[in-house]
């Protein structure tokens, strides 16, 4: 696929990040020279970063109201180790110099590259110790009784996030193409040399992007209607803002904290193709808001445009109450999304259990999303998850398994993977019982 | 190209090929006769009937699933009593449909939660929701209209999400039956030309209170049996908002409800074809003997879909009121989507 040079800038920067590649690369930095826009550069010490793998929210664009504002540009790369058993040291010294040659480049910012690297419960069964109890880690598994997705198990997952589309592409060539400097150091040791990229998906979010992008080549991509009814405030295909400070849970929450692996998170990564016809083109913007959000959203006018009057909240946890909930659906017929999800997703405190980090992608010219979730516990996401499939709210037979069932109706999971993302020092090809 | 570009590119083209593809895909939405003008609250017969294709069936865990496509239809979606019109839109190909039964009973399955992914040459071309829908020539299937990609062989992998215990009880050999998911995969042969040459016929007599009959749908059909044939001992019918219920009393309370006394049992179905109308909410109470009482959907392996209450004793000369609280939750085809939304109580002398 080759990049159109007569797109505006900011599609064809996220065209780029799509096709990925040394030509991509090279075409990103001919049409925004490095010169002219410098990328602030790391640290020489890896260990003045954080151990946090998944502390971004205090490194990336955050809002007046405190919401985080993920990176525009996202590439997350599913890898498998290149030999069969447990990994060897070599392999070991590889990644972490080479990680450690991605932490000098870069500024660990939306402005240089943030990025974390994580392994699944596949990799660890390259041992013959299993992870300590500590660890919440179940191999992927069908979340609801009407999905069916391919699960990914390859070993490590590498997800890199930028504002800026020419170091995604950079990072990940130098990683594992041929480019030999990484924002003007040489690299010496590349991720290649241990890993091999199994599947590249990419993303974006952010105002704008959506609208823009939901045509390809004049044609609407697949899960869009002939209308192209994305609004252009709207920084997700479904035309809301999602993610409001107040509906997350802070990187502290997801944070393990004992075992060898305190510092670390746990990683689920959904990805769900949209389909949007009737989305948009057969309801209202009320009944969208009811089943993004919830009915009595849409009864009290709470939503305006794309959410954006929310502030830092969605103020769903006002109407999760079960005697609110069949209200709403005795009389509006409908459940919503976050209302649902949300139910499973509050500690006896009301504190946010999962921290989701999901970006949009026309990977395959389909509309989709990218859904990763951080929690203490991967069963955390499981629950919520269970939550917003909404099978206890079925006896209504207005609320089927899809329809007038949140937004399950315009949805569809086609991945699912489970990670450990570990602290910073056991980022290299851990073993699971660290010493 | 794609289907949607063929179809705006048509415009502007003169190649007669594609112009005329595009000609034939856009009049099948023109010779959609527009609805009639004063529908009745009612089953009504439509103003066009079409033939389908019969794609295959197959087995998947527990499940046998058959497939089938028609042109892409108009349809209603159902809220409560709410209706929502889908209008088409040219973008779709086709109205893919399958049937979901258990092998052994025959017995339909209408709440099993159906999702279709559709692929030809390896990639997707479209995946969507299937709706439980009642059509009159076609009955209780799910279906939805689909884009496809050309001519072509396709595979329709139909993910089946299981029966919701909340949604219909399960009795007697049914018990624990059909809570897990499977997928089927159907491959099938689609062209343009064959769907164009599915027979379309318009009627004369459209909206008048009558309905097509059922076509042979080579699948096991839902539907209730002639009031004579209805098992236990019916003791009257009743209608509201045009559905019939026939009521029947079963001598035994089927294994899997409490209850030892009898068991009341309401056989919800369409006029004229018997078509069974599952997914309502009805309850009902007993003259001279006060509290109401849930008719729970359930699904039984000798009743068939039902409404049923276990009870002590159904007294000669009692009253039973129906109260319908949620019409039929189903996708309507044209003819159904005016009937079966206002429903008012309905009463039985036993």
């Amino acid at each position: 696929m080759g990049l159109d040079e007569s797109l505006p800038r900011r599609q064809f920067m996220k065209a780029a990040v799509a096709v990925g590649g040394a030509s991509a690369l090279s075409a990103c930095l001919g049409r925004a020279p490095r010169a002219g826009e410098p990328v602030p550069e790391g640290v020489s010490d890896s260990s003045e970063l954080p151990q946090r793998q998944h502390a971004w929210n205090e490194r990336v664009r955050g809002d007046d109201e405190g919401n985080v504002h993920l990176p525009r540009h996202q590439t997350i790369l599913y890898l498998n180790v290149d030999a069969d058993g447990t990994p060897r040291s070599d392999a070991r010294e590889t990644v972490e110099a080479a990680l450690r040659t991605l932490d000098r480049a870069y500024e660990r910012s939306n402005e240089g590259l943030v990025y974390s690297v994580a392994y699944s419960p596949s990799y660890f069964e390259r041992f013959d110790d299993s992870l300590p109890d500590s660890v919440d880690l179940p191999e992927p598994r069908r979340l609801s009784g009407f999905e069916n997705p391919e699960f990914d198990t390859q070993d490590t997952l590498l997800h890199l996030a930028s504002d800026r589309a020419d170091v995604v592409l950079e990072a990940e060539e130098a990683m594992f193409g041929d480019r030999s400097e990484v924002n003007g150091l040489a690299v010496a040791d590349r991720l290649g040399d241990a890993l091999t990229v199994d599947d590249r998906r990419t993303g974006f979010i952010g105002a704008g992007m959506p609208a823009e992008r939901q045509t390809q080549r004049g044609e609407p991509i697949s899960g869009i209607p002939d209308s192209l009814p994305v609004p252009e405030a709207s920084p997700l295909f479904m035309g809301f803002e999602a993610g409001f400070a107040g509906n997350q849970a802070t990187e502290d929450y997801v944070t393990i904290e004992a075992g060898p692996f305190a510092g670390g998170t746990t990683k689920h990564v959904a990805n769900l193709r949209q389909r949007l016809g009737d989305w948009y083109d057969e309801q209202t913007f009320e009944e969208r808001v009811m089943e993004m959000f919830s009915p009595s959203h849409a009864e009290q006018g709470r939503v305006e445009g794309v959410g954006a009057n929310l502030g830092a909240d969605s103020g769903i946890d006002a109407f999760l109450d079960s005697e609110t909930i069949q209200q709403s659906i005795d009389e509006h017929g409908r459940v919503g999304h976050a209302q649902k999800a949300a139910r499973a997703n509050r500690d006896e405190d009301g504190n946010v259990r999962i921290l989701r980090r999901h970006v949009e992608s026309t990977d395959g010219d389909m509309a989709s999303l990218h859904f990763p979730s951080l929690q203490r516990r991967l069963s955390t996401f499981e629950e919520v998850r269970e939550a917003m499939n909404g099978d206890d709210l079925t006896d209504n037979p207005s609320v089927r398994q899809r329809v007038n069932n949140g937004i399950l109706e315009y949805v569809f999971v086609q991945n699912r993977g489970n990670f450990l993302v570990p602290p910073r020092r056991y980022r290299a090809l851990p073993t699971p019982r660290p010493a | 190209m794609n289907r949607r570009a063929v179809l705006r590119a048509g415009a502007g083209l003169v190649g007669a090929g594609i112009v005329g593809g595009c000609l034939q895909t856009e009049s099948r939405s023109v010779r959609s006769p527009p609805l009639v003008a004063d529908r009745p609250d009612a089953v009504y017969h439509p103003t066009h009937s079409e033939g389908m294709e019969m794609i295959g069936s197959t087995t998947a865990g527990e499940y046998k699933v058959a497939a089938m496509y028609s042109y892409p239809h108009r349809f209603w979606e159902i809220t409560g009593p709410n209706t929502n019109k889908k209008e088409l839109d040219g973008s779709h190909a086709m109205h893919l449909m399958t049937v979901v039964w258990d092998p052994e009973t025959r017995v339909v399955l209408p709440n099993a939660g159906l999702t279709i992914e559709l692929t030809t040459g390896g990639s997707l071309v479209d995946q969507t929701n299937m709706y439980a829908m009642l059509s009159q020539p076609m009955g209780l299937h799910y279906g939805n209209n689909v884009e496809a990609d050309g001519d072509g062989t396709y595979t329709a992998s139909v993910d089946i999400g299981s029966v919701p215990d909340d949604r219909v009880r399960r009795t007697g050999e049914f018990r624990g039956r059909f809570t897990d998911p499977a997928t089927a995969e159907i491959e099938f042969d689609y062209s343009q030309s064959v769907r164009d040459g599915l027979s379309y016929e318009e009627y004369d007599d459209a909206g008048e209170r009558a309905a097509l009959e059922p076509m042979d749908m080579m699948t096991p059909s839902a539907t209730v049996p002639p009031k004579a044939e209805v098992p236990g001992a019916v003791r009257g019918t009743d209608t509201s908002g045009d559905a019939v219920f026939v009521v029947a009393v079963q001598d035994a309370v089927p294994a899997g409800i409490e209850g030892d006394g009898q068991y009341l049992t309401v056989f919800a179905h369409t006029p004229y074809n018997r078509t069974v109308l599952p997914s309502m909410t009805l309850s009902g109470s007993l003259s001279g003997s006060g509290d109401p009482f849930a008719l729970e959907p359930t699904l039984d392996p000798e009743l068939g879909y039902h409404y049923g209450a276990a009870v002590s004793e159904v007294v000669d000369g009692r009253t039973l009121s129906i109260t319908v609280d949620t019409p039929p939750q189903l996708t309507r085809h044209e003819g159904y989507e005016t009937a079966f939304l206002d429903m008012p109580g309905a009463e039985v002398p036993l």
